[in-house]
């Protein structure tokens, strides 16, 4: 006979904690509550497991909890429940992000009509300027004693091209 | 309600997928109570099964989809909470088969940490020193855990975490109740080898 309680017995000891008659526990049940009473290993044993699985079940109940609580968190920021839709708070603050996304768009209108107003005037007054020239080069043109395709033409023989020439004819 | 978002969110999609719902009333039909009533279990369940906040998420949603989606199927024969479990376990079984998970299981920013766990363990004594044993208990039974093959896993968590009677986990994993004692038993094994190691090694 063994002097402990086998790996079997043990394992039917702890699963028939909550249980029931159809799992299956051994009929020698007395005798293992008599050596568990009589041997301070093996009941020392037995409670050190019954323990550590109490705590882990308790701690993964107790994680899952927070984490399942967390998970619906994050998916009620995501969407928001009906009921918001119809509170005055949630329609101010959507017309109030309207107004904010209108105001730079009518801003940006604004000034792109002063700056084409700016060019417009810059174009007029250079147009002027240069209209003004025109007209004094013509009236210069026109009032002149002779004009300009009648004016006599300068001389090609002029200065030392010429006197060059001629006396190198008269060497040869 | 918790439960509300999510069922709002997932059914919106389970009924847009399902083109012809049978006319017949059945158990199934008012999955926003059920929702309510499962949501959370099946959420703890997948959690502590993959141990990734996002995944744990995700598969919950996949599990009222799956359901909805074969809710015609569903006869009744055993409990609603049943059925979907099983559900739940062969969602878990698919995902964590596949090469994805081994990879986004190193990677991942929202894996579980077994320190998250710690911090949630009971504290029935003050003392400090029965704190730091409580928390070194429950770290022994969530390594040892990890350890455990898929299916022992599961089995394990059904009965010491959901705490189902063996006649229910073997409906749920469609195994004899005798090969899911003998699950339970190698499981036991695996957690007691690492309780007895840690116990010599503070003596």
């Amino acid at each position: 006979m063994n002097l402990h309680l086998t790996h079997e017995q043990l394992c039917d000891v702890l699963l028939a904690d909550s249980s029931l008659p159809s799992v299956g526990v051994d009929h020698n049940t007395d005798v293992v509550d008599q050596h568990l009473q009589a041997c301070l290993i093996c009941s020392a044993e037995l409670k050190s497991l019954r323990d550590s699985l109490s705590l882990f079940r308790d701690a993964s109940v107790s994680y899952s909890r927070q984490e399942f609580a967390h998970s619906y968190a994050r998916r009620s920021s995501i969407v928001p429940p009906q009921s918001m839709l119809s509170q005055p708070l949630y329609w101010a603050a959507a017309a109030v992000v309207f107004v904010a996304a209108l105001f730079p768009i009518n801003l940006h209108r604004q000034q792109m009509a002063a700056r084409s107003a700016a060019t417009a005037a810059a174009t007029a007054s250079q147009t002027t300027e240069s209209d003004e020239a025109l007209l004094s080069d013509i009236d210069q043109k026109v009032s002149a004693d002779v004009p300009s395709p009648m004016e006599p033409l300068a001389n090609p023989t002029d200065g030392t091209t010429s006197l060059t020439s001629t006396s190198d004819q008269r060497t040869n | 309600m918790p439960s509300q978002a999510l069922s709002s969110d997932t059914l919106s999609i389970a009924r847009q997928t399902n083109v012809a719902p049978q006319a017949s009333a059945t158990a199934l039909d008012d999955m926003d109570t059920i929702v309510a009533t499962y949501e959370q279990r099946i959420f703890r369940f997948h959690l502590v099964s993959i141990r990734d906040r996002d995944v744990a998420q995700t598969l919950t949603q996949d599990t009222f989809v799956r359901a909805w989606s074969a809710r015609n199927n569903f006869r009744g024969d055993c409990s609603i909470s049943t059925w979907l479990m099983r559900i739940a376990l062969n969602l878990v079984r698919d995902h964590t088969r596949t090469d994805r998970f081994k990879f986004w299981k190193k990677v991942s920013d929202t894996a579980v940490d077994v320190s998250d766990i710690s911090s949630h363990v009971p504290h029935r004594d003050s003392s400090l020193e029965s704190r730091l044993i409580a928390s070194e208990q429950m770290t022994l039974v969530w390594q040892s855990v990890s350890e455990l093959s898929e299916r022992q896993r599961s089995i394990f968590l059904l009965r010491f975490m959901e705490e189902l009677e063996l006649s229910e986990i073997a409906s749920i994993t469609g195994l004899p109740i005798s090969t899911v004692k003998t699950h339970l038993y190698r499981a036991l094994a695996t957690v007691r080898a690492r309780h007895n190691a840690s116990l010599k090694d503070s003596l």
